[in-house]
């Protein structure tokens, strides 16, 4: 079991969607958990999200967005993480997506999404239990 | 008097109170009881419920893929107005070849990258109706003055005066900074270019509602029912500061201000106390504060809106959302407000509901309506010793947003800091607290999930005119015509235009819709004109909050 404290995530808004309730509750929520968690806001890039993964060294990568453009820029984070030599980092994501999608967000690297309605201790155990195996500090 | 689990009022809770000066008649100041003696109901797809001569609307909000499939769709409909979805990028001022708007192209919305863009769409009225018997709705913001400009430039083109224009651009900056987020330029540049649409607009437009001021955004993001009001209220006192700046009259212009509304959540009765009390403030606000001496600016134009907003829908059993929909237009009447019969319960699944979702939720209105008549009478709940206390006591928790926000230096220094953003972020945390730790209850969420209860999930069959499919490809269109009308331009005008934007941009006290007109009329981009902007203004830069 890891120490909890030294699980460091990032809470991320790719794509140009502002609606970022969900990604400033669940920060807020895994911090309350035990997590360290940084937020990036919104409005950014694929590339912006992967550049502060590998800057904050973390463990995990939650993605959230609500326009629809989660078919491309989630697998897009994933892809560039890899290019970075980072495939431990667990990527998760949540927003707005579609049941259907689910299955090719999995397929492209992004292991769990929480819908709307998700308990962010739901997302705690989740996190502890599916950390890729050497990012246990 | 929120603790205690039950209660019940008596002539105490509402001793002394001056009726005339407190409540009034429905139609009259201070408005609690109503903003119009005989209420007008429609729904949000256009459908108008009571006879007589049906004004024209802008109808449901939409935009599907490219400009010549929403006019395609819209033509199909025979629509006789445009309520107009735009993408992200073109809201956060950005091209559809810029490389930040990948993957939104043509998402929640349309892009209009140039005027073509907007002359293709409004082709879907050609012999249905001309641009003086129509109204447009824009849900845009920060570039607001460059997609009007493009309306006046069409309107040019098709000889129609820009004074027999009608429609309404959101232009409400001050909620993207608190929670909607497509923002571009500083505060205070972007309150200079909504300055920009109260003049030119009451010059030259008088017809268009230059501003739509919303509450529902920061509703929906969290902001508590009465953190809304007085967050709405303050960035409309900061509006209303701008015309009375550049030295108009506040009865005229405030004739062109609305409100959309405020949202809403399940909490009936202070929904209700908040929605009469809203019409108080508000009428106090103007007359009061501002002095405005025409009746008709005590009214809260349009914010009289009542619902349960689409956050308080769930995504687990969603029929139930139909419930909470039905909820929130009994609250519409009781609230003396406007009201419909809620969302489509499919909203959880994003926007482009199903027909059977959007078919129970217009029957649902018409439910309450003809088979339950709520609409028989006028606020209802007036002089019950409970609403009007509770009124009176939400009315006071308004206020006291109001003035916080006054302390902090107004409603611009507010989302400058990030107070405002912090106290939404707070609100809306606490709110999934409560959530987490059962002391709120959502049915099917957090409570009532046995095994034992069932997941009803209802079919959605009837196709959609728009096919999803089409979307995948939507960009690459797009960027096809955006590469066409580049190509065929006349560069030259485009840069001198451009250049005229930049210069006047410098100039703090210059109008700038003049100069938007000259370069969308060249056919320069959204993207092109901002870039300009940004050079000029610079970028907000967002408050770290968390």
């Amino acid at each position: 079991m890891p120490e909890e404290k030294t699980i460091r995530v990032l809470i991320a808004k790719p794509g140009l969607d502002g609606h970022d309730r969900g990604a400033k509750v669940v920060a807020l929520g895994l911090r309350d958990a035990g997590f360290e968690v940084i937020y990036t806001g919104i409005r950014q890039t694929p590339d912006m999200v992967v550049r502060a993964a590998l800057q904050e060294d973390v463990h995990v990568v939650g993605l959230s967005c609500l326009s629809g453009a989660h078919r491309i820029l989630f697998p897009r984070v994933v892809e560039l993480l890899r290019r970075g030599g980072r495939e431990d980092v667990l990527v998760i994501g949540g927003g707005v997506i579609p049941e259907e999608d689910v299955p090719f967000l999995k397929k492209s690297g992004v292991q769990a999404v929480f819908s709307s309605g998700t308990l962010i201790n739901h997302i705690a155990d989740y996190i502890r239990e599916n950390l890729p195996a050497g990012r246990q500090a | 008097m929120s603790e205690s689990p039950c209660q019940f009022c008596t002539p105490l809770d509402v001793r002394d109170r001056d009726y005339l000066q407190k409540d009034g008649f429905p139609g009259e100041y201070p408005h609690t009881r109503g903003s119009y003696a005989v209420p007008v109901y429609a729904t949000p797809f256009g459908e108008v419920l009571e006879g007589g001569v049906v004004a024209p609307r802008a109808g449901q909000y939409a935009g599907y893929g490219t400009v010549e499939e929403t006019r395609d769709l819209w033509r199909a409909e025979k629509r006789r107005g445009a309520n107009i979805a735009f993408d992200l990028p073109t809201q956060c001022g950005y091209d559809s070849d810029n490389p930040l708007a990948e993957g939104e192209v043509g998402r929640a919305g349309i892009a209009v990258d140039t005027l073509d863009d907007l002359e293709t769409l409004y082709e879907a009225f050609e012999g249905l109706t001309t641009l003086d018997g129509m109204v447009s709705n824009f849900t845009i913001n920060a570039p607001c003055n460059i997609i009007l400009a493009m309306y006046f430039a069409l309107a040019e083109k098709k000889g129609v005066p820009m004074a027999k224009l009608h429609g309404t651009p959101q232009n409400d900056i001050l909620k993207e900074f608190a929670a909607r987020g497509t923002y571009i330029f500083p505060p205070e540049p972007s309150m200079r270019m909504i300055r920009d649409t109260i003049t030119y607009c009451s010059k030259y437009a008088p017809e268009i509602n230059v501003i739509s001021i919303c509450g529902y955004h920061m509703r929906e993001a969290g902001a508590s029912e009465v953190q809304s009001a007085g967050f709405t209220f303050s960035h409309a006192i900061a509006y209303v500061q701008l015309g009375l700046n550049a030295g108009l009259d506040i009865d005229q212009f405030i004739r062109r201000f609305t409100f959309l509304d405020f949202g809403g959540g399940m909490d009936f009765w202070r929904e209700i106390a908040r929605a009469r009390a809203n019409r108080r403030i508000w009428a106090r606000i103007m007359k009061e504060r501002f002095g405005a001496k025409n009746p008709r600016s005590w009214i809260m134009s349009g914010g009289d809106t009542i619902f349960v907003g689409p956050s308080a829908y769930t995504l687990q059993r969603p029929l139930n959302n139909l419930v909470r929909g039905v909820i929130g237009g009994v609250m519409g009447y009781l609230g003396a407000g406007f009201t419909f019969g809620g969302f489509p319960w499919d909203e959880v699944y994003g926007l482009g509901h199903s027909y059977e979702a959007r078919q129970l939720s217009l029957d649902a209105g018409r439910i309450l309506r003809y088979e339950a008549k709520l609409k028989q009478v006028v606020d209802p709940l007036g002089g019950s010793y409970f609403v009007e206390a509770l009124t009176d006591e939400v009315e006071e928790e308004i206020w006291d947003v109001i003035r916080k926000l006054e302390d902090v230096g107004g409603a611009v220094e507010a989302v400058k800091s990030g107070h405002i953003q912090q106290e939404i972020a707070r609100s809306a945390y606490k709110f999934h607290r409560e959530i987490e730790t059962g002391e709120r209850v959502i049915v099917g969420v957090n409570k009532f999930t046995g095994e034992e209860e069932l997941e009803v999930v209802p079919p959605r069959l009837v196709p959609h005119p728009y096919d999803p499919k089409k979307l995948e490809s939507a960009a690459e269109r797009q960027l096809a015509r955006l590469a066409r009308i580049k190509k065929e331009r006349d560069q030259g005008r485009v840069d001198g235009a451009l250049k005229a934007v930049h210069k006047a941009a410098k100039k703090e006290d210059e109008n700038l819709v003049p100069y938007f007109m000259d370069a969308v009329k060249a056919y320069a981009t959204v993207g092109e004109i901002c870039d300009v902007l940004r050079d000029v203004f610079g970028e907000y830069e967002v408050p770290s909050i968390l």
